[in-house]
């Protein structure tokens, strides 16, 4: 193996130069991985067993941007721990599909397939306040035990935070996607079950099986 | 002699310092403070309080380091059990997430129609909801300073100053009979300053704390008779409470203080 040996002043000034346009490129990115924690929501469960599916696209959803920052945030894990956490508590048997044609033999009675539409981010420096802000669109689709299509909702969630509260630029995005997330979570628990489509179902099984009261609402 | 040692900047220095130690750096509070009845609210061995910040509007959110700072006045007496406001949200989530929590009592009673809800709080034994909204936030900001640093050495030079001003509201909740108790209300305005020559020397207003300090003692008025308080009132203090009429004496039960903020 060989090794790149420093000699002399040439080498030494080529090697600050290297590090210097390094930092210069590295300096201006922001790195992030969302690592929230989720409380179970509390809601009596509805009676029926869904199928939630998260693909990969989701799962592993990294958001870039490289407007006059860049910001590199992996939300994909964080965001499929508040999806699981959700509609586990929103339904009263849950399961974890890999596809959503994979319907036959699972026995589900509605799957949940959600994906990312639109991740939106508001930094101090564009928006001269002492703020982060993230704004989240996902668009869950829902279709019944047959794979017929039910419901498209789109929906959207947002979290803030202030920077003067946090250590770091990394911290103060994580803080404010995390909050988003929940924020996602309230959207879920009480706008789910109040999408027309989504109602008009619910109401049509409420014939074979009593319809639970909404909670709170 | 004397006349000579005035002459010499660093005497000056220092005596810029000592004046504005002294002069500057006080924070003034005005508290107001309702109550619905004369009486000290019962609170049983096994319940709690909670305190929440609102984070409904837009522009601004009840800071949750003020909260916990609320918090830990209230739980300083040792009498006085204080749910953390995380431990609640998440106890209870969603329903006082910001987007979805109770601004009115009405909407709190539908909730606690729920239940589950009502179960959940009940087990938790909360008995009381304090509700603080408001913010702190710099005024105004004058003068400048500036930094330079270089191999024989570094250092700052200039002047600057700044004003903030803390306002909150504290609204307690009574959930078991699903009424308003009371209201604290608290205004806290204080300049700090910067000084740099060589060094820079900060004179920094406690503004956010007195605010805390002032909200938090007249919250523990509200649970806790003058005998179990820790710390009695104030000599300047004038609250009164005839608690009959909201809003007269919001605006008549005006007391206030003042402090001196240590550098």
């Amino acid at each position: 193996m060989k090794y790149m040996k420093i000699n002399g002043p040439k080498n030494t000034i080529q090697l600050t130069l290297v590090l210097a346009v390094a930092s210069v490129l590295t300096a201006c990115s922001t790195n992030v991985t969302v690592s929230g924690d989720y409380p179970s929501a509390l809601t009596k469960p509805l009676p029926y067993h869904v199928g939630l599916v998260l693909n990969d696209s989701f799962t592993n959803y990294t958001f870039e941007s490289d407007r006059e920052q860049n910001v590199v945030m992996a939300l994909g894990k964080s965001q499929s721990k508040l999806f699981d956490q959700i509609f586990s508590d929103l339904f009263s048997s849950f399961s974890r599909l890999q596809t959503a044609s994979i319907i036959a033999g699972n026995n589900v009675d509605l799957v949940v397939v959600p994906h990312v539409e639109e991740v939106q981010l508001a930094m101090p420096f564009e928006t001269r306040l002492n703020v982060f802000e993230v704004w989240l669109k996902y668009n869950v689709q829902v279709f019944d035990s047959d794979g017929e299509p039910i419901a498209d909702w789109l929906m959207s969630s947002y979290g803030r935070t202030q920077t003067r509260f946090l250590k770091s630029e990394e911290e103060a995005l994580n803080q404010a996607t995390t909050a988003a997330l929940r924020d996602a979570g309230v959207r879920l628990v009480i706008g789910f079950k109040r999408v027309p489509e989504i109602y008009e179902w619910l109401k049509t099984q409420a014939s074979s099986k009593s319809l639970p009261k909404n909670e709170g609402s | 002699m004397k006349a000579y040692l005035w002459h010499r900047p660093v005497y000056l220095v220092i005596t810029f310092c000592a004046l504005l130690s002294l002069t500057s750096c006080s924070t003034s509070t005005i508290i107001d403070e309702y109550r619905v009845t004369d009486t000290h609210l019962e609170i049983g061995d096994n319940e709690q309080i909670v305190i929440m910040g609102r984070r409904h509007a837009g522009e601004y959110e009840t800071e949750p380091d003020f909260i916990d700072c609320i918090g830990n006045k209230i739980a300083a007496t040792g009498k006085l059990s204080i749910m953390p406001e995380q431990q609640f949200l998440d106890s209870l989530y969603p329903w006082f997430e910001p987007r979805v929590a109770p601004l009115k009592l009405k909407r709190m009673g539908r909730i606690l129609e729920d239940p589950i809800i009502a179960e959940r709080i009940k087990s938790l034994g909360i008995r009381y909801m304090v509700w603080v909204d408001g913010n702190t936030e710099t005024t105004e900001k004058n003068g400048a300073f500036s930094c330079a640093i270089s191999p024989a050495g570094g250092g700052c030079f200039g002047f600057a100053s700044w004003d903030k001003t803390s306002i909150y509201e504290a609204i307690v909740w009574d959930l078991n009979q699903l009424d308003e108790k009371g209201r604290v209300k608290v205004e806290t305005k204080g300049s700090s300053y910067l000084l740099a020559i060589g060094a820079p020397i900060p004179f920094i207003a406690q503004v956010q704390s007195d605010a805390c300090e002032g909200i938090g003692s007249r919250l523990k008025g509200f649970f806790l008779t003058d005998e179990t308080l820790s710390s009695s009132p104030k000599p300047g203090d004038r609250t009164m409470r005839d608690g009959a009429r909201r809003d007269r004496t919001m605006r008549d039960r005006a007391t206030r203080q003042s402090h001196k903020a240590k550098p």
